[in-house]
């Protein structure tokens, strides 16, 4: 493949030196005041309406054009625009840095073209979202959250209320790939889902891919979420935080060496377990409940060519009831990039990236006492590379060579113990991939963006591995050594997207693309849980692989002031898996034994209008979808709906500036119930009143909607420092949005029974928020 | 083991005050008359019972009607065939069977034109060693107790467990079972943790001990992971796996069974 890779990039270099004569203007994009480069910022010519380029996630660009005179036009949304005229009659650098928008010039006219990317760019099914809207969304406890803004956005969908999960265009919550820095992260929730790992604080960017994903890509179904840490001022010192109801968290950034390197160390810690202590029950004062986290990152520029970023994420949860149990889990990331300009055309990024989740589950009654432990642990190293070809051409093409190192489970006790020791053989494996793609403007109108990605996976020994047949009896089992190959699975994904575009303001969008997963969630619980358990593909469990075909229409008016997107997908999906009857898959040595394979089919319309700018801004997303799996020995291999299936699904945020101290925001959502299983009979067995049930997800959980509202209050200016406070209320009208129902024997009236209906946060929740900079 | 996602959940129902619950009024399907078979042999002499009903309504009383006029019969591997009376009805019995570990039978019951059949191996006895009562962590201050069963798992040997729990006389509604996974050969402490019924100093508490076979067990421990529907688990509810061919609801078990009591103390 890498033999492949350099042939095609030589022969399409040599292709191009025999072109006409053609400079290339290449440089970086930043932030004025802190030097934070700026990605996906768009650079055009005036005069060659075909031309354009966008930053990538270094802040670098590079447009290789004829020699002319050319006013050169650098956008980015919340940004003044730049023009700069140039004289091309060499290949130059141009370094530019952009200035944010203070409130006032928000309402002024913009000149010329603004930024109409939605339309142009062939890209489909992305999401950006910006971190000041993120930061005017209403959250429940004043705790802004990425994760829980992102199922805003249509096609994106919440695992539930106090759930951090999400499920894109029907995929499960294991088939997103969460990158923070290019590094996995497994578990991106505290706090068993209520809160996400992402501190808001230290991110600079987030953008999901829902569809058309592009080939550098890879390794889940159903979606990308790929999340960028903020860089650190390089000009000032500057610290910031912010003190709320149930967490604190504080920022220091600034630069190593002016203009040339920076850090930002970002810190954040619950403090719900010192309310706990002071409880007059000694069974909760007792009990630990806190989760912490730390972001770090650095960058040094040596040179205009060569630039390091270093950056890490460490978080930790506990829980625990004193002398009782105690559990803990966390996620350790960290990631070293190093970018190098070959020429000015040329762009590599080397990254080494450490990624770790573990967890520790522990009683401490004498007689009970054990401690089980369970690690994945990952080693990749990813070369990417970007080259300008020409001003129709952006090639991008790279490798990676993953390595898993899974420890399913461990179970240590004492003497005393009733628990025996036990130990599930350790995993290893290495997830390898080869993309390229290109991004062709073919013509003024027509943009395609091609690719394709070869994925590998590789599961090794040393240990026992076992072949079952479907009932779950073990049929071979053999042993490997070290280092021998198991089971090796190849797989192409080809990656297509195009726009056609109508006039500056409408565009046509189509893509298809193919994607493959190595590596499985499984729990057979309904949501997320610390005790998560990950399996590579294997002799018994297959790559999963999802076909996904996309068409859309784009749209913007009144001056791109508005956004407006209508999309259609249909998703296939093979080798899905689910679980038997009864299965026990924590600590078991055969737990490929308990899961049964399927496929599935998600298919859906979203809509989507989008006011940019202004006093007043905000969105509308409407999602009408279909979600359904197909297994053997799930109702007679008929299609059903999987539990995150969601007919109707509404979001609509609003936020309003209503002076320069005050702002107001507010977001309501409205979504059908979940696909669930209910009864259709009882009987009675053991003595026990027991449930009959017919076919699965049959009925639907009552539908869910919810207002909630916040409001900001600036401080007054001031020279050295800067204050505001937020407010929010969460689920303003106090309505029951249903998270579970139950059925049981009814507590009032003898020998009957009664459905009970559970709800998380049945009253409206208040919160506010000190934050503050100097 | 099995335990964690409980303590987890009952962690998380006392924490989140504004969790609430209220009974709703849901319109249900309703897929009823079908078989439901509860046959169980033991190992203490006296009538055994093979118990044949149907199952009703989610909104009808909890009364069950009874399937009479079936013919019940059960045969041991030693070729002996017993045949079982309608004592009451749709309670088919007999009195001089007592089972014997390690014994297979074979269940058949035959109505309304249909045969169905189902095994089970008597597994051999474990002694039910104690059953003890003591403080409850998860709420110590009100003085609230649990009950914990001690037995002695033999080493070497696949066992599988299930608890019935009565407090004054009453059965919890709970299903309780255990295997060795974890445990093989040791002196087991097994908590029976519930919410159904509050156990305080003064209660009269009974624990039987039942030891299953490994498809009963797969039948229980289904039902019991139904249990945990609450926040931080559950899973689809589904009709547990059953030892009965054709498919019916219900179950055929031959189990041993042994029970202890105890008055709980302050």
């Amino acid at each position: 493949m890498a033999r492949f890779l350099l042939t095609t990039f030589i022969l399409l270099t040599t292709f191009i030196s025999y072109a006409q004569k053609k400079f290339t203007i290449s440089g970086t994009i930043k932030d004025t005041a802190t030097g934070e480069s700026l990605i996906g910022a768009a650079v055009r010519i005036q005069e060659i309406s075909s031309a354009g380029t966008s930053t990538n996630s270094y802040g670098f660009y590079s447009l290789t054009v004829p020699e002319g005179e050319y006013t050169l036009i650098f956008t980015y949304i919340g940004y003044e625009t730049q023009f700069q005229k140039i004289s091309f009659h060499k290949s130059q650098v141009l370094n530019i840095v952009l200035n944010a928008k203070t409130d006032l010039q928000e309402v002024v006219i913009r000149a010329n073209k603004p930024n109409n990317d939605n339309v142009s760019s062939p890209q489909m099914g992305v999401e950006k979202l910006n971190m000041t809207q993120i930061n005017q969304v209403p959250v429940v406890l004043g705790e802004r959250d990425i994760l829980k803004t992102i199922t805003l956005m249509p096609g994106i969908k919440t695992a539930g209320e106090g759930n951090t999960g999400f499920y894109v265009r029907g995929g499960a919550s294991d088939q997103n790939l969460i990158l923070l820095d290019e590094a996995t992260v497994y578990n991106a929730s505290h706090l068993l889902g209520f809160f996400s790992t992402f501190n808001s604080d230290a991110i600079k960017d987030v953008s999901i891919y829902k569809g058309g994903m592009p080939a550098e890509y890879g390794g889940r179904l159903s979606s990308v979420l790929d999340i960028k840490m903020n860089e650190g001022n390089n000009k000032d010192f500057t610290v910031q935080g912010g003190i709320g109801l149930i967490a604190s968290r504080l920022k220091v950034e600034g630069p190593l060496v002016k203009d040339k390197g920076s850090f930002m160390i970002s810190a954040r810690r619950t403090y719900v377990d010192f309310l706990l202590k002071a409880s007059s029950d000694t069974s909760i004062s007792g009990s630990s409940l806190y989760f912490y986290d730390v972001n770090a990152k650095a960058n040094y520029h040596f040179n205009d060519k060569n630039a390091i970023y270093i950056s890490g994420y460490f978080g930790k949860d506990v829980l625990g009831l004193k002398n009782v149990f105690g559990t803990n889990w966390g996620n350790s990331t960290g990631t070293i990039r190093f970018n190098h300009l070959f020429n000015n055309r040329l762009f590599s990024n080397t990254s080494i990236i450490y990624s770790n989740y573990n967890y520790v589950v522990q009683s401490f009654q004498s007689n009970e006492s054990f401690k089980a432990t369970s690690k994945i642990m990952d080693v990749n190293l990813k070369e990417d590379m970007q080259y300008s070809l020409g001003s129709t051409h952006t090639l991008k093409f790279g490798l990676n060579i993953l390595h898993h190192d899974i420890a399913p489970g461990d179970i240590s006790t004492t003497q005393v113990s009733s628990f025996n020791e036990k130990h599930v053989e350790q995993r290893y494996g290495y997830e390898t991939a080869a993309y390229l793609s290109d991004e062709w403007k073919a013509s003024d109108q027509l943009t395609i963006l091609y690719g394709l990605r070869l994925s590998g996976m590789f599961l090794l020994g040393p240990g026992t591995f076992k072949t079952y047949d479907a009932a779950g009896n073990t049929l071979t089992s053999n042993a490997y050594g070290s280092g021998s190959i198991v089971k090796k699975y190849f797989n192409l994904e080809p990656r297509l997207s195009a726009s056609f575009a109508i006039n500056d303001e409408n565009s046509i969008k189509a893509s298809y693309n193919r994607n493959t997963q190595n590596i499985h969630l499984l729990s057979n619980s309904t949501s997320s849980t610390p005790t998560d358990l990950y399996v590579m593909s294997s002799n018994n469990i297959k790559p999963e692989i999802a076909d996904q075909v996309a068409t859309g229409f784009f749209k913007n008016f009144k001056d791109n002031t508005y956004e407006f997107s209508a999309e259609v997908y249909y998703k296939w999906l093979q080798n899905q898996i689910d679980y038997k009857d009864g299965a026990q898959l924590m600590v078991n040595q055969d737990v490929e034994s308990l899961l049964t394979y399927g496929t599935g089919r998600a298919y859906g319309i979203e809509l989507f209008l989008k006011k940019k700018y202004g006093r007043f801004n905000g969105w509308i997303g409407y999602t009408l979808s279909r979600t359904e799996r197909k297994f053997d020995a799930i109702d007679n291999g008929k299609y059903f709906p999987a539990r995150q299936d969601r007919t109707h699904d509404v979001s609509v945020v609003g936020i309003y500036r209503f002076s320069k101290r005050w702002s107001f925001s507010g977001t309501f959502i409205y979504a059908t119930g979940n696909a669930v299983t209910y009864p259709t009979g009882k009987y009675n067995v053991g003595g026990l009143t027991t449930f009959s049930y017919s076919e699965r997800n049959s009925y639907r959980q009552p539908s869910s909607n919810r207002l909630d509202i916040g409001a900001t209050l600036e401080g007054k200016e001031h020279k050295k420092y800067h204050s505001s406070w937020t407010f929010s209320i969460y689920n303003i009208y106090a309505h029951r949005d249903p998270y579970t129902i139950t059925f049981r024997d009814s507590k009032t009236v003898p020998n009957t029974t009664e459905a009970v209906e559970t709800s998380i946060f049945a009253t409206l929740i208040p919160s506010v928020t000190w934050n503050f900079k100097f | 083991m099995k335990t964690i996602p409980l303590y987890i959940l009952v962690f998380f129902i006392l924490l989140s005050a504004s969790s609430c619950d209220k009974v709703i009024d849901l319109k249900l399907g309703s897929e009823t008359g079908e078989l439901v078979i509860e046959g169980v042999i033991t190992n203490v002499k006296g009538p055994q019972y093979i118990k044949l009903t149907t199952n009703v309504a989610f909104s009808n009383t909890n009364t069950y009607p009874p399937v009479t006029g079936a013919q019940v019969t059960v045969n041991d591997q030693a070729g002996h065939t017993y045949t079982f009376t309608e004592s009451a009805a749709g309670v088919y019995s007999i009195s001089q069977l007592t089972g014997t570990a390690a014994s297979v039978y074979t269940m058949h019951v035959s109505t309304n034109g249909k045969n169905y059949t189902a095994s089970s191996t008597m597994p051999k006895q474990v002694g039910l060693g104690s059953i003890t009562a003591a403080k409850n962590s998860f709420d110590s201050d009100n003085n609230k107790k649990k009950i914990t069963v001690h037995y002695s798992d033999p080493k070497g040997v696949v066992n599988q467990y299930k608890f019935l729990l009565y407090v004054n006389g009453v059965q919890v509604k709970r299903v309780f079972v255990n295997n060795d996974d974890f445990t093989d050969g040791n002196y087991v402490s097994f908590d029976l943790i519930q919410d159904d019924i509050d156990i305080y100093p003064g209660d009269k508490v009974t624990v039987e001990m039942q030891c299953i076979d490994k498809a009963v067990y797969t039948y229980w421990l289904t039902l019991m992971q139904q249990d945990y529907n609450g926040p931080g688990g559950g899973v689809t509810p589904s009709d547990p796996p059953t030892n009965i061919t054709p498919q019916v609801l219900g179950y055929f078990s031959a189990q041993t069974i042994q029970t202890k009591s105890l008055t709980v103390k302050e």
